[in-house]
């Protein structure tokens, strides 16, 4: 690792101390020695960290026993309170159990205190195919603290199970780390979903990476909403002809709030596919960053992968940020990525106008007709219906 | 004598931020129960004309008014305009993904029901409405569970309009050149579902290039538009000649 010396701020100073105080002295020294990212990094560039997280709590998270409120009806259940498992429902097929915290110190900083400030990892083996989805919720108590989880998932061959995990908290300005990692095993059919329930003040960083496996299927929606900052890194390696994902986000933001989606698909294989679909919503002066790359490998022939980003500005001064990115090595493949920024079209509003409805409500349907293919996708009437009440609600406190 | 409809005094319009006046002091008084054909080249205004009506951004009023059932039309907002009874039926109805076509139906009759103080209509009603009024105007249920008009063809966005008059039963009907783009299959079609909505206490403006639609859609009176204007009016007879001379005859441009 490259060494100078940088001058921290009182906040990297602070994660610094905090570190030690986790156990994790590689990580400290990482940071020391590098700072939070800035903008000078590519991967941060609409994201300098200097600058965003200039004040962090003091103290690490304790064990704590608070309970999520976010309920799914005849889900089966898994909560995780600061990072740690206090309650998994007994599900045929799955074993879940917490382990040891296997850190790694790498060049990411923010995935650094990821693993720094990690306490344990949760190891989910999914071995025969579950109908009714797995609800993780994830809960960070604690007043003013930093938590950090980390969970695994395995699935074995032919599997198809559904995760939705919520991210909830009750305290103001926390900030939280989370590490999802998921195995997509040859065959299997997967769902992940995260919906975030933060609190207003929450700063958020979430890091979700997948290996795909021969002929597998998977499925993924990223939630950006309620939190002062929020950050997910989505990874993704194709390692199995015959795989194909569909990755999906939303940033739906008001205030000052910044939303930042970075997704990373690497098609290693040859015959693969993938769409990446990616919506942004932003009013008053939020900021919404898209950053999505597709790398196909040299022999990776036959890669289909189709990238569309849009962003609807309801305010003057919000921002919608996307830097959609090609890296193609093979020569026999059908990639494409698309960009879209607009305001709702007058033609649209007029209309629906012209027929006696409000301004207004005419607004909220062309938003809700924006959102309406990448939630149309998930098929779970409690998850849909859960998503589409997010949105009554921020169309609702925007009125 | 009763209220007309309709009174348009002395308008003129200009595009919002631009110098150019589109309307140049139309006067035109429909009365109840009457149909109205308005006739008059590409450019004269006739559009415009519509859109204003039906109280579209991006005009502005320089002079004169605009009375619906005696009252100040330009007063209100489109959608008011909508539930006090006015529909325009668009030239070019606008595709809008993502917004199935029974929701906009019943968020719009809704809409307008709420705004005149009614309630709303129930599931049950509704659909038996949108049933009796689509199956005469030979519209299959599964294009009503497409989005709005996306991937209608130029009939079935015809068809679509006029379905969606025969459901708001508006006092006043503007349709802005509803024979565009129709084969004749589909204008009799339309035109079969229009002259359905006649009624005593409807009236109708017809706007077209062509007299064609007017053999279908019997006008009581016929006004030829030019540069901005009515230059001439009278019976149907004037559609007839309008169409035998072309319009140069009326708007003064023969040689």
């Amino acid at each position: 690792m490259e060494q100078h010396v940088v001058k921290l701020t009182d906040a990297e100073n602070q994660l610094a101390d905090l570190l030690q105080a986790a156990g994790a002295a590689d990580a400290k020294a990482a940071l020391t020695a590098n700072g939070l990212p800035t903008r000078r990094i590519e991967e941060y560039h609409y994201t300098d960290l200097r600058t965003l997280l200039r004040e962090v709590p003091a103290n690490l998270a304790k064990a704590n026993d608070g309970l999520p409120s976010e309920q799914f009806e005849d889900f089966s259940r898994i909560v995780l309170v600061n990072g740690a498992l206090v309650h998994a429902d007994t599900i045929d097929g799955v074993e879940i159990k917490s382990a040891d915290v296997a850190r790694t110190v790498g060049h990411d900083q923010i995935i650094n205190l990821m693993d720094g400030f990690a306490q344990s990892q949760i190891e989910i083996v999914i071995s025969k195919s579950i109908e009714t989805p797995i609800h993780i919720a994830q809960v960070h108590d604690g007043a003013n603290s930093v938590a950090a989880s980390k969970v695994n998932v395995r699935t074995a061959k032919g599997v198809e199970a559904a995760i939705i995990e919520t991210f909830e908290g009750s305290n103001e300005s926390g900030l939280r780390f989370a590490d999802f990692a998921m195995d997509v095993a040859a065959e299997s059919n997967l769902l992940h979903i995260q919906l975030d329930q933060n609190a207003k003040y929450a700063r958020q960083f979430v890091q979700n990476r997948y290996d795909l496996h021969e002929d597998a299927n998977l499925r993924t929606l990223v939630t950006h909403s309620n939190f002062q900052l929020g950050r997910t890194d989505i990874k993704a390696d194709f390692k199995g002809e015959g795989a194909h994902a569909d990755f999906g986000g939303l940033n739906l933001l008001v205030g000052q709030q910044h939303g930042d989606i970075t997704l990373n698909v690497n098609h290693g294989v040859p015959n693969t596919t993938s769409t990446e679909s990616f919506k942004s919503i932003v009013r008053d002066r939020a900021k919404a960053i898209f950053q999505g790359k597709i790398i196909v490998a040299p022999d990776a022939q036959k890669t289909d992968a189709q990238m569309m980003c849009q962003g609807l500005l309801l305010s003057e001064r919000a921002e919608v940020l996307v830097k959609p990115e090609l890296e193609i090595f093979a020569d026999d493949v059908l990639c494409a990525h698309g960009a879209t920024c607009g305001e709702l079209d007058e033609n649209h509003l007029f209309y629906l106008m012209s027929r006696g409805i409000s301004r207004a409500d005419a607004e909220s349907m062309l938003i809700k007709a924006f959102l309406a293919e990448l939630f149309d996708e998930i098929e779970n009437e409690q998850v849909h219906a859960k998503l589409e009440n997010r949105v009554d609600a921020w169309l609702a406190a925007a009125e | 004598m009763t209220t007309p409809i309709l009174e348009i005094k002395n308008l003129h319009v200009k595009v919002e931020e631009e110098d150019k006046q589109i309307l140049k002091g139309v006067d035109l008084t429909l009365p109840a129960g009457e149909v109205h054909a308005i006739m008059g080249r590409n450019g004269s205004g006739k559009s415009t004309l519509s859109y204003v009506l039906a109280g579209k951004d991006g005009y502005e009023v320089t002079e004169g008014e605009i009375l619906f059932m005696g009252k100040d039309l330009l007063e209100m907002e489109a959608d008011e305009r909508a539930a006090a009874g006015l529909f325009l039926a668009f030239q070019y109805p606008i595709e809008i993904p993502g917004v199935a076509t029974m929701t906009f139906l019943k968020a719009a009759l809704n809409a307008q029901r709420k705004t005149r103080g009614e309630d709303e209509l129930k599931i049950p009603e509704f659909m038996k409405l949108v049933k009796d009024a689509s199956a005469q105007l030979e519209i299959n249920q599964d294009m009503l569970k497409r989005p709005l008009n996306v991937g209608f063809s130029g009939g079935e966005k015809k068809r679509a309009e006029i379905l969606q008059m025969a459901l708001m039963q508006p006092s006043l009907c503007v349709l802005d050149e509803t024979d565009s783009g129709l084969d004749i299959d589909a204008l009799k079609i339309v035109s079969e579902g229009v002259n359905h909505l006649r009624d005593a206490n409807r009236s109708m403006l017809v706007i077209t290039h062509y007299q064609r639609l007017l053999n279908y859609i019997v006008p009581d009176r016929v006004h030829v538009f030019s540069d901005g204007r009515v230059v001439e009016s009278g019976d149907r007879e004037l559609a007839l000649e309008l169409e035998k001379k072309g319009y140069a005859e009326f708007d003064g441009t023969a040689a």
